[in-house]
């Protein structure tokens, strides 16, 4: 409240000082004007003057009269004496004298005395001796009225002047009261002008050192400030600008904007200068600023404001801050976070693949024992049955019988071995351990080999073997050991699921590049929708209910021809159902 | 050279018209530095003089009145007068000195008429010095209203 009331308060007196100032003014010169004028008018009366020399008048033409008695004037003296006395009647009864001798009470003298002279006018005019005296006698009075008249002109001019001086000191004494009063308040003015400019003075002291901090802080700071008038001319450039942009203060104060650095010239930049001097203040960053002389640009901050003055835009400051260090360790930051998005990525498909090989793993220990039984079974069933016979025929039994029993046992047992061989690879493939090892390989052999295992675990199923080519010309690039476990699979299965009575066909086939070979049966078609889920690992067909099996097999033998860049496909078709290996034909695709 | 020629004949001719005048009454004399010393001169050769009317107030009376007569110049141009100052005197015996300048800077009249009729010596007459008060504010002055001498009858050039 003291705060907003001192400046009204401080304006009031002064101003009040001035109103009395001029009040007293005024009525001091309205009074001395008035007695100015009063001494003008006044002072032009002087009646005692003008009564005294009547007066004298009269009292000459009594002697005159008396001397002309005696003889000692004549005619003519007497005459110049009466007309003498006559004009100064005349002037009393003339204007301004006979409104004073009415104000003192003479009015009705003068008539006497007019008339006097009147009367005696021809005495004079007539003059005969003898006269002199009578008219010494009738002048006499006239002398005395004067003397009377003048005596009261005296007092009533003294009355006046009295009165007159009464007035001019009150007048005088209420000028000099309104001197003081002027004084006062000139006074008043001076003390209050001489605070305001004290007060002045140190404001200005104030605002300069202001100022001087103002620009002390911009020359010193560490952001390069520049400002540009409405103009879009430069008017403020401290030396982190010039170190920043590299041109001195003297090259682009003064200049235009867009023409010290082509920076100032970008479409982004010349909009934040137009939007701040619309009154909006703007934020760029890292906005990329080339420099003459250098090929990398330093990033910086850009941070607009109008410059206002009262409530006018009068231009745009601007400062810059040099953001490159933090531009640097931002483009480190996203490169980091992308080398960091392609490990997590490396390492969560290392992970998943870790995943589903424990899994696989998992269900291989749990689907051992039907894999054993599936597998390791038949092999165990042919030696077995031909240790049986050899048991049975005991001593009957001749030696090429003996042997004959024999080697068909150590075959079993040789396949057994290789099927516990495989069933270990199977494992590691699954660990991932696993490696084809290929090598060229007779796949004809290998057929027949694998048939003549198939005859001897089952013999009542017929198995015809179709040669497109000659046995012994079908070299695939392969290993032998993962080539003979597809065929015996597929072979087995085809077994398996034939209607009885019917035969299995082995075909053998191949072109420029791969070689292959179907295993086919007249069994009932595989349903449309298992086509393809057949291969997948623990899938059963509808088809094998009632019929033992893992659901191992056909996963084996795809993964195992894929390994060796060949493939295990169900081959289209209604008539019965074909299995096709197909293994990539030695010496082709070399050089 | 030429100004006091003209002067000294005009003078010459004032002083020849007074004496063939000589059974007029005159009506001034004027004395002192003047050619010749001393002249008296009557209504004839007065009248002789550049007319010259004024219209003014006095103090002496109410409103403005109209005077007829000569200027004091002209008459003192014509009678060589060389002083800085002229004593005038009345009937009455009235005598005033008025500096030499009042009648250079200011058209003093000697009038010998007032609104048409001429000053008699029973009025304030026959001659009376009048200033053109109405024209000049520093005339408005008791120190100037003591120089209108009337019954003027003398003047001394000192």
């Amino acid at each position: 409240m003291t705060r907003l009331g001192d400046p009204v308060y401080r304006l009031l007196v002064p101003l009040a000082a001035v109103v009395v100032f001029a009040v007293l003014l005024t009525f001091s010169l309205i009074r001395m004007f008035e007695i100015e004028n009063a001494m003008r008018v006044e002072a032009e009366q002087n009646m005692l003057w003008v009564l005294h020399q009547s007066e004298v008048s009269a009292r000459r033409l009594s002697e005159t009269a008396a001397l002309a008695d005696l003889g000692a004037a004549g005619a003519d003296e007497l005459s110049l004496r009466f007309d003498i006395l006559v004009s100064r009647v005349a002037m009393l009864t003339d204007g301004p004298q006979l409104r004073f001798m009415q104000r003192i009470g003479y009015a009705e003298d003068l008539e006497w005395l007019t008339g006097t002279l009147d009367a005696l006018a021809p005495m004079v005019a007539g003059f005969r001796a003898g006269d002199g005296m009578r008219l010494h006698g009738a002048v006499e009075p006239i002398a005395r009225l004067f003397g009377r008249a003048a005596n009261a002109a005296m007092i009533a001019e003294w009355d006046d002047l009295g009165g007159r001086l009464e007035t001019y000191r009150e007048q005088l004494r209420q000028i000099i009261a309104f001197l003081i009063g002027i004084m006062a308040a000139g006074g008043i003015l001076a003390v209050t002008l001489a605070v305001a400019l004290r007060q002045s003075r140190q404001r200005n002291l104030m605002l300069r050192r202001a100022r001087d901090f103002s620009g002390m802080l911009i020359s010193s700071s560490g952001e390069g400030i520049l400002a540009v008038d409405g103009a879009g001319r430069c008017t403020l450039w401290n030396d982190a600008m010039a170190q920043l942009v590299g041109k001195p203060a003297e090259q682009a104060v003064g200049h235009a904007l867009s023409e010290v650095a082509g920076f100032f010239d970008t479409a982004t930049v010349r909009q934040s200068v137009q939007r701040g001097l619309a009154g909006e203040a703007t934020h760029l960053t890292l906005q990329p600023l080339f420099r003459p002389g250098h090929d990398a640009p330093r990033h910086v901050d850009l941070r607009f404001f109008p410059m206002l003055n009262e409530d006018e835009i009068v231009g745009v400051i601007l400062f810059v801050h040099d953001a490159s260090d933090r531009y640097a360790a931002r483009q480190k930051d996203m490169q980091d976070r992308d080398r960091l998005e392609e490990l997590v990525t490396e390492r969560t498909r290392d992970l998943d693949e870790a995943l589903q090989r424990e899994r696989s793993a998992a269900d291989l220990y749990r689907n051992f024992a039907a894999m054993v039984s599936h597998q390791f079974r038949t092999p165990l069933a042919v030696a077995d049955s031909a240790l049986q016979r050899l048991i049975r025929r005991g001593p009957r039994a001749d030696p090429d019988e003996v042997a004959d029993r024999a080697v068909r046992a150590r075959n079993a047992i040789a396949g057994l071995t290789r099927l516990v061989a495989s069933t270990l690879d199977t494992v590691r493939l699954d660990a991932g351990q696993l490696g084809a090892r290929r090598v060229r390989c007779d796949i004809g052999e290998i057929v027949h080999a694998v048939c003549a295992r198939q005859r001897d675990a089952a013999p009542e199923r017929e198995i015809r073997i179709e040669a497109a080519q000659a046995i012994g010309g079908t070299a695939a690039l392969c290993d032998p050991a993962h080539a003979e476990q597809i065929l015996e699979n597929l072979l087995s299965n085809a077994v398996k699921y034939a209607p009885a009575d019917t035969p299995v066909y082995v075909a053998l086939d191949g072109d420029t590049t791969h070689v292959w070979c179907d295993v086919r049966n007249s069994g009932p078609p595989v349903a449309e929708a298992d086509r393809e889920k057949i291969f997948e690992r623990n899938y059963r067909g509808a088809n094998s209910a009632g019929i033992a099996g893992t659901g191992i097999g056909l996963f084996m033998a795809r993964t195992l021809a894929r390994m060796q860049g060949g493939d295990v496909a169900l081959h289209p078709g209604a008539d019965g159902v074909t299995f096709r290996l197909t293994l990539p034909l030695w010496g082709a695709g070399r050089p | 050279m030429t100004r006091q020629t003209g002067a000294t004949v005009a003078a010459l001719i004032l002083v020849g018209a007074a004496a063939v005048a000589e059974q007029q009454d005159p009506l001034l004399q004027v004395t002192g530095r003047i050619d010749g010393g001393s002249v008296s001169l009557d209504r004839t050769a007065l009248e002789a003089l550049p007319v010259t009317t004024l219209e003014t107030t006095t103090v002496v009376t109410d409103g403005t009145h109209r005077f007829t007569g000569f200027l004091m110049r002209d008459l003192l141009d014509r009678l060589g007068a060389g002083g800085d100052h002229v004593s005038a005197l009345a009937l009455n015996d009235y005598a005033v000195d008025i500096p030499m300048a009042d009648f250079y800077d200011y058209d003093v009249v000697v009038a010998y008429s007032m609104d048409g009729k001429a000053l008699h010596r029973a009025d304030k007459g026959p001659l009376w010095i009048v200033y053109p008060r109405d024209d000049h504010a520093v005339l408005q002055d008791i120190r100037y209203d003591y120089r209108w001498v009337w019954q003027l009858y003398q003047l001394d050039v000192r």
